[in-house]
């Protein structure tokens, strides 16, 4: 597992950069976290590898779409919290695991729909916070 | 915080008009630095009319707007749908209602459906979100 330490001046940064101006994100030492503080992931760990797994490739080719960013979309996140809010001071440790993926015909042609669940547990092993994440690969053509 | 029951709706919130700055922002402070929300060219290369914002970035607001009215330490659940894309110069409008009120590990809880619209009334990030009431 990999680990996320929290940092106060990390949560004054994300609560700023998403207008949430409460003293106890900017002046507390130990402030929790704001709802999708958790997506500052992405500093510690390659979050999202499993939307490049071998079956993700083949899904794509399976519909003639190009797995590449520019036509990687991010459709949904969800959060869970279990038990007190992480806060400042605190480290978590996260998992990811890829949990489907399907071919879905969308607006604009067929889409390869990728879901993966990444997973924080505190120092005591405890499950804290987990996040559901839905992307899609889309065929957006140059018009 | 005022008494709420089912089909209660918070007052609204305005955000934007969206800038650069605020994606930047966004980007640099969550680590996505997905260069379809920056680089213009990038985005017009696959058809789009420019580079537009996080998806993350009005989630994030409709976060700020939600503990606002609920403390920082009472989010159970929040999850956002995004539904259409954002561009700069767009003006948001957040939005909750009531959904339900329920029991759960001996706490009292509420569900809101959370919204996210642009100032003409498309919707661009649609969600559901629970919060514990003390």
């Amino acid at each position: 597992m990999a680990i996320m330490p929290i940092e106060w001046g990390k949560v004054r940064e994300y609560a700023n950069a998403t207008a949430a101006a409460r003293p106890a994100y900017l002046d507390d030492p130990n402030a929790p976290i704001p709802p999708t503080f958790l997506a500052t992931v992405i500093y510690w760990s390659r979050i999202g590898d499993t939307v490049r797994a071998p079956e993700v490739a083949e899904a794509c080719a399976t519909v003639g779409i190009e797995p590449d960013v520019r036509n990687l979309l991010s459709l949904e996140q969800e959060y869970f919290f279990h038990g007190p809010i992480p806060r400042a001071g605190e480290t978590l440790h996260n998992s990811e695991r890829l949990y489907d993926v399907r071919i879905k015909q969308g607006r604009q042609g067929p889409m390869v729909l990728v879901r993966f669940l990444v997973s924080f547990h505190d120092d005591q092993g405890l499950l804290r916070a987990e996040c559901r994440y839905t992307s899609a690969y889309v065929h957006k053509e140059a018009s | 915080m005022t008494e709420l029951a089912q089909g209660a709706r918070l007052p609204e919130r305005t955000f934007g008009p969206v800038t650069m700055t605020d994606i930047v922002r966004y980007q640099g402070a969550s680590g996505d630095m997905n260069p379809m929300h920056h680089d213009d060219e990038l985005a017009r290369s696959v058809g789009y009319p420019a580079s537009f914002s996080a998806g993350m970035l009005g989630a994030g607001w409709l976060a700020a707007y939600c503990t606002d009215h609920f403390g920082e330490e009472s989010v159970r659940r929040f999850r956002t749908r995004f539904t259409q894309v954002v561009y700069r110069g767009d003006r948001l409008i957040a939005s909750a209602e009531v959904v339900r009120l329920f029991e759960h590990d001996n706490e009292r809880r509420l569900e809101l459906a959370i919204q996210l619209r642009k100032d003409d009334g498309a919707l661009v990030v649609d969600g559901s979100a629970e919060f514990a009431l003390t």
